[in-house]
């Protein structure tokens, strides 16, 4: 076989972003405190250069590299430029943030980065080692990030919960591959699948993998009962790694269920399998998602059970097993990335150095204090709730299609029942910020480059509830284009 | 019985031996020496197996890095031995159970239908120019660079976790930095003022 | 430019003036917001009148301008459909809007909400274009239900005063019951058509026309007739018919620049539109035209009685609009679409130049507007007198003037169509013709002729209870100034020549083409055009005419009655006091709405909330709810202990219970 450098093209990105991060590593060595920005400007670009390269290969064919490990397609530089501008729109609202609390440090960053490479290296991968290492990568990272602000101990429990749980939820997934690999002899996605679809793989170790598999996925997802390190680790991290936590794993975790689900066990005797376990975790994080979130205080927390019960109806998409629902739940993951980007940024844009803005009573009066940021933030929240004209609506609208297609209408009226349920929690915010008095009268002081951020976010969430085509089209095209569905 | 057997009950009979040590050794430091004889004599048995890259494998890295890392540790804390010591007795029948159970597990396996040594047909004899070391490494650098490279890059991310969650400046620790020492100049140190020499009457009287 | 370019720029210039008006009033400043706006509305008429010279060359446009989302194989979209139809109503909607624009800087030159004002109406021209210019039910009902809000706020704007409360408040409910019917049709088409285009609907209706609905609930209805009475229910309530006409006299709550826009020359009017443009709809179904023919002829006769014992001025006009409107959906039920369209035309020139009028009346009164109160006043404020009187005689038809062919069109077309209820139609719309010159030249005395009354009213207050808030001191009126004057100029003069210029092409030169449909045994209008030798001979031979003599037995009681002896009127009232009484109190109808429908809801909402909300919703449901929530947030919170061993164990279950379940399936 011969080997030319080429044949790592469709990889560019990830190589870049890795060859960057070794820089910036050393450069921060250089660097001193109060020239910090060095290391946040390099970082930056560094994100805007990868999502580039990515982007370069959004319209191609699948290109495998590194011996079939590594796929590139429509749908996974659809979703990596997704992430790595996630990141750094993240990383733009958490700068103001992290400056005073000591966490505006090199390892910041380089974490940061590392975690982007291993969803990159997850929603690009072709073989169960690479979900598996890129899975590793992100969560270590993460990890690493919930437990930076060291002198915080809920943040030190929090990384603790979230490491040990998500060991144990590895192990599960480890399990369940090796599961799959004693019934079908392949670890590679397309081996797998066509071993699936011959039959000859003995289908009981194969549902017995699946079983543990979908464990695995739901602890990633945050979907009930494998929930419960989200509203712990939302609370206890910095909020800056909450919204790292909180928005590009998503999309990453999607591809991972795609990757494993769809692509490798989407045959239809197991569809109908995982179908209705997914259908289970679903209607579980729906119920209980919406319903705890009423009695949360903490807007973290809030938003953490609201997390949950948004990963319910992105199942729903999921579990349609047709390509309409994994388009339709690629752009919900999509916009709850968008949404959650603006939520969790508002919280950091209204903290201040020793005042974290995290208790709902923060929010009272937000229009008397900041009326343009209190509408922002009064968008977001309607589209969380699913409220058109917002583009949430047109997500809940097509994932509940999805479902009501493949015949699950009762699906669709719980899910609807229980985001009615939820509306409640996120109109009870807007009424906090227009209807009551504020307890504090400062105005905001918020950074150009997030003011700015933030607004065209607010505005995305307005106007693609307008024009919900384009994303759609996208999404749409990026899964019929890439994906090896089995029908 | 040929050479290799005999070597191998040889070897075989050090490793028990040694690891028979490691528990009952009093000295911590001598538990530990033993468990390094331990590794050896396993990395010889394996070299009878002819795996040879495992072989050195756990030579160096058990033998050269673990063990060794591990002795430094024993040596340098002040480990009560005593304390360490109590409650053998207690343990003892526990421990001698569950080494029962294991026991009897590896005969179920090993005697078993589908385990036993009729089962398992000897492994073909590889070419005399066949190395494992070679073999598994044309498998890891090529087939499952990737995979490996994203190993490395997680040991990565665990170092810089690792520095970065306990490596701090520990603000009321007193410590010289040699170079501002070097770079000291006169002008930074002493300051000579020139006063008026004092006539003793106007200023001792305020 | 282009067509497509053509049409936005008619309908985005008015939203980006309302746009800037109303964010950045304070900023740009009252002179800045009245600037702002008219250049967006004068924008909208240019983009219209090129549209409509385009339209002329036969250049017609359907389009779509951007596809808003596509859901389980529908498509929803925004489109202009740009033909003879909606381009007429396009000029006139934004000619009208231009002058009520320019009116207004000098109306509501004192008025605190000035930037507020014009950002509405700026707000409404928009919403009533992209009504008028929809091509798809989508978007018509995003501009029914924008120009019904604007509407709304406009009806509010002085929101301090309750009776602007309990009149908006009104509009809105009674609207509630229009929209409901209106949507309802809406959803038939969509459900039984697959489709929400104009052109794929009514492509498929002639199909459709003996096709039958509701055998699930077990009756037989015929699909068209249930879909063009739905959607004329929306008409009703928006174009203010029997019975749903009582939101709009106490819309006259609202500044008159507004009155003049929307509760008279173009908002209301909106269900005429729709139902001319439905025609290919309703052509299909001869119910839902005698329907639409006997609530018109109850809308024009009623309201028009109605007319004549009013004093507050502003209502005598709200009172006519409603007749007027009446007359329109006479000529719509009696398929002469054109006709209607017609009529109008002339009536949104005419009505708005006597709201106008009105309204200069009121400028000079220091906003008294009781009619009791003036008198005399054609010396004082000439212009507005000459005006006033262009406009009356339009109104009551006198020969020449707009009015007169557009209503002698009506008349006549109800006379010659074949449609069940018609001969009662043509008795309506016949006597209607005399209340009309009374109740219209009984203000025009009142107001501009014999003495003036209102030197000397100053003490005597107190029974006129409703307009407290008007100035009742001794006041001096004299003309209003030039922007207030010269719309009323602008309007006069299509009040005048107008209906002499168009009857001909617009009724009988086959101006509409295929934006109108009528069938051939409807054709009424075909057959008048038979009779037509041009305006000049319509105009002489309606000299000769039964309406004209009832016209003018109408103007010379109205003179005999208020200027020769106006101690009659009171006789009369005093003689016939129950028929005055249910004159006066408006057929009752608001006190049986207070009653049967408010008091009705509120009792059966009281009896709601008892059982209902205390028993079930507050017992059951809320608190509940409120307990579930209590419960489980209480579940979760001890299952969210903080221990990291309860959160693995938790997940072991999660995984034995998704084992379970397989097993179970196996």
């Amino acid at each position: 076989m011969e080997f030319s450098i080429m044949d790592l093209a469709p990889a560019a990105a990830e190589i870049f972003l890795l060859a960057a991060i070794c820089v910036i590593l050393v450069v921060d060595l250089f660097v001193p405190d109060e020239r910090r920005y060095l290391t946040y400007g390099l970082t930056q670009i560094t994100l805007v250069v990868a999502a580039l390269l990515t982007a370069a290969g959004i319209d191609s064919a699948p290109v495998y590299a590194f011996s079939g490990m590594f796929v590139g397609d429509a749908f996974s530089s659809v979703l990596k430029v997704g992430v790595c501008l996630t990141v750094a729109i993240g990383l733009v609202y958490s700068r103001s943030y992290l400056e005073p609390r000591g966490m505006y440090r090199g390892e910041y960053f380089v974490l940061a980065l590392f975690a982007t490479l291993g969803m990159m290296v997850m929603i690009s991968a072709n073989h169960f080692l690479a979900l598996y290492l890129g899975l590793e990568l992100l969560s270590l990272s993460l990890y690493a990030m919930v437990a930076l602000a060291r002198d915080s101990a809920r943040s030190t429990e929090a990384a603790m919960k979230y490491f040990v749980l998500g060991a144990l939820a590895s192990g599960m997934l480890l399990y369940g591959m090796s599961m799959v690999y004693g019934a079908t002899a392949s670890l590679a996605i397309g081996d797998v699948i066509a071993a699936v679809q011959s039959g000859h793989a003995n289908s009981t170790i194969l549902k017995f993998g699946l079983v543990f598999i979908v464990a695995g996925i739901g602890f990633k997802l945050g979907a009930v009962p494998f929930h419960m390190w989200v509203p712990d680790v939302y609370h206890g991290a910095p909020t800056a790694v909450t919204l790292m936590i909180g928005t590009a794993p998503k999309l990453a975790a999607f591809a991972f269920i795609v990757r494993l689900l769809v692509e490798s066990l989407g045959a239809e005797q197991l569809v109908v399998e995982w179908r209705q376990m997914l259908v289970l975790l679903s209607v579980a994080s729906l119920v209980l998602g919406n319903v705890v979130a009423i009695a949360q205080t903490n807007l973290k927390r809030l938003l953490a059970y609201s997390t949950i019960s948004h990963m319910g109806f992105l199942l729903l998409g999921v579990l349609s097993g047709t390509t309409e629902g994994y388009s339709a739940a690629m752009f919900y993951v999509s916009v709850y990335v968008i949404m959650g980007l603006g939520a969790f940024g508002m919280i950091l844009l209204m903290s201040r150095k020793g005042y974290e803005a995290e208790e709902l009573e923060d929010l009272k009066g937000l229009n008397q204090r900041h009326p343009w940021y209190a509408f922002v933030m009064l968008i977001i929240m309607f589209s969380m709730a699913g409220i058109p004209p917002t583009v949430g609506f047109w997500a809940k609208l097509s994932v509940l299609q999805a479902v009501i297609s493949i015949g699950y209408v009762w699906l669709a009226v719980v899910a609807v029942l229980f985001s009615l349920v939820g509306a409640f929690y996120y109109l009870r915010v807007v009424k906090l910020m227009y209807f009551d008095e504020p307890a504090q009268r400062e105005a905001m002081q918020v950074g150009v480059d997030s003011g700015v951020l933030m607004s065209a976010n607010g505005i995305a969430v307005l106007a693609l509830g307008m024009m919900p085509g384009a994303l759609l089209a996208v999404c749409e095209r990026a899964v019929t284009m890439s994906l090896r569905v089995a029908t | 019985m040929d050479f290799e057997k005999a070597a191998f009950y040889f070897f075989a009979l050090i490793l028990v031996l040694a690891a028979l040590r490691v528990i009952t050794a009093r000295n911590p430091v001598h538990s530990a020496l033993s468990l390094v004889l331990a590794f050896f004599t396993a990395a010889a048995l394996w070299l009878l197996l002819e795996a040879e890259f495992l072989a050195i494998a756990l030579v160096l890295v058990y033998v050269g890095a673990v063990m060794v890392l591990f002795l430094f540790v024993v040596m340098m804390l002040d480990i009560n031995l005593d304390r360490l010591r109590e409650g053998y007795w207690d343990y003892l029948v526990p421990a001698l159970v569950v080494a029962g159970v294991m026991v009897l597990e590896m005969a179920v396996i090993l005697g078993g239908r589908y385990f036993s040594l009729a089962q398992m047909p000897k492994p073909p004899a590889a070419d005399p120019d066949y190395s494992n070391t070679r073999a598994l490494g044309e498998v890891l650098y090529t087939e499952y660079v990737y995979a490996f490279e994203i190993a490395a890059v997680i040991l990565l991310v665990a170092i810089v976790a690792a520095i970065g969650l306990t490596l701090r400046k520990r603000k009321d620790n007193k410590y010289q930095v040699p170079s501002r020492q070097i770079s000291a100049r006169r002008a930074n140190r002493v300051r000579l003022v020139s006063m008026p020499s004092d006539k003793g009457d106007s200023g001792a009287a305020s | 430019m282009n067509m497509m370019s053509v049409c936005l720029v008619a309908a985005l210039a008015p939203l980006a003036g309302a746009i800037t008006a109303g964010l950045f009033g304070r900023q740009i400043g009252r002179a800045g917001a009245h600037w702002v706006t008219i250049i967006g509305v004068a924008l909208s008429m240019i983009a219209s009148a090129i549209a409509l010279r385009d339209v002329m060359d036969g250049n017609l446009f359907n389009g779509t301008v951007y596809t808003w989302a596509t859901s389980g194989g529908m498509r929803f979209e925004i489109g202009f459909l740009i033909d003879e139809l909606s381009a007429t109503m396009m000029l006139v909607v934004t000619f009208v809007s231009l002058m009520v624009h320019i009116y207004t800087i000098g109306y509501m030159a004192d008025d605190p909400g000035y930037q507020r004002f014009f950002s509405y109406i700026s707000l409404f021209t928009f919403s009533m274009m992209m009504l008028v210019m929809s091509n798809n039910f989508l978007q018509l009902f995003f501009g029914w239900e924008a120009v019904g809000l604007v509407s709304y706020l406009l009806i509010g704007f002085w929101y301090t005063r309750p009776t602007a409360i309990y009149a908006n408040l009104k509009a809105f409910l009674v609207n509630r019951v229009g929209d409901f019917g209106f949507i309802l049709g809406i959803a038939l088409v969509l459900v039984y058509f697959g489709s929400l285009d104009y052109g794929e609907v009514f492509a498929l209706a002639p199909g459709k026309a003996t096709e039958r609905i509701g055998a699930e609930i077990g009756v037989q209805w015929p699909l068209i007739t249930a879909i063009c009475i739905c959607l004329f229910i929306g008409a009703m309530g928006k174009s203010a018919q029997f019975p749903l006409h009582v939101w709009l006299p106490d819309s006259m709550e609202g500044p008159t620049p507004i009155s003049a826009l929307i509760h008279a020359a173009t908002m209301v009017t909106a269900g005429i539109f729709m139902v001319a443009r439905m025609s290919p709809l309703y052509e299909l179904s001869e119910t839902a035209l005698s329907l639409i023919l006997i609530i018109g002829a109850i809308t024009a006769l009623f309201m028009g009685l109605l007319g004549i014992v009013q004093n507050d001025i502003k209502r005598v006009v709200a009172y006519s609009t409603l007749s007027q409107l009446g007359y329109m959906t006479v000529a719509l039920g009696a398929s002469a679409y054109s006709v209607a369209i017609f009529h109008l035309m002339t009536h949104a020139f005419f009505k708005a130049l006597l709201f106008l009028a009105a309204g200069s009346v009121i400028i000079g009164m220091h906003h008294d507007q009781d009619m009791r109160h003036m008198g005399g006043l054609r010396r004082r404020m000439p212009i507005t007198w000459i005006t006033s009187l262009i406009g009356s005689l339009a109104l009551i038809g006198f020969p020449f003037f707009s009015g007169f062919y557009s209503k002698e069109s009506i008349i006549e077309a109800v006379h010659l169509s074949k449609t069940p209820a018609a001969g009662l139609a043509w008795i309506a719309v016949t006597v209607g013709v005399f209340i009309t010159a009374l109740y219209s030249f009984r203000m025009y005395f009142l107001v501009f002729e014999g003495k003036p009354r209102f030197e000397v009213h100053g003490s005597s207050d107190a029974q006129h209870g409703d307009d407290a808030h008007a100035h009742h001191g001794p006041v001096d009126p004299h003309e209003s100034p030039a922007v207030v004057w010269w719309p009323l100029v602008a309007l006069a003069v299509p009040s005048i020549v107008v209906g002499a210029i168009a009857i001909g092409p617009l009724l009988f030169g086959g101006y509409f083409g295929d934006s109108l449909q009528v069938l051939s045994k409807h054709d009424v209008v075909g057959k008048i055009g038979e009779h037509f030798h041009g305006w000049l001979a319509m105009g002489l031979h309606g000299f000769a005419t039964v309406p004209f003599w009832l016209a003018a037995a109408g103007v010379a009681l109205a003179w005999y009655l208020y200027l020769r002896r106006p101690d009659i009127p009171a006789k009369i009232q005093s003689a016939v006091r129950p028929l005055y009484n249910l004159l006066d109190q408006k057929y009752y109808m608001d006190r049986f709405n207070d009653w049967f429908f408010a008091g009705g809801a509120r009792s059966v909402g009281g009896g709601l909330w008892r059982f209902g909300d205390v028993g079930v919703i507050d017992g059951v449901l809320v608190n509940g709810s409120a307990k579930l929530v209590a419960w489980l947030a209480g579940v979760a919170r001890k299952v969210q202990s903080g221990f990291v061993y309860h959160y693995a164990f938790m997940m072991i279950i999660g995984v034995f219970v998704l084992m379970t379940w397989w097993f179970l399936h196996l």
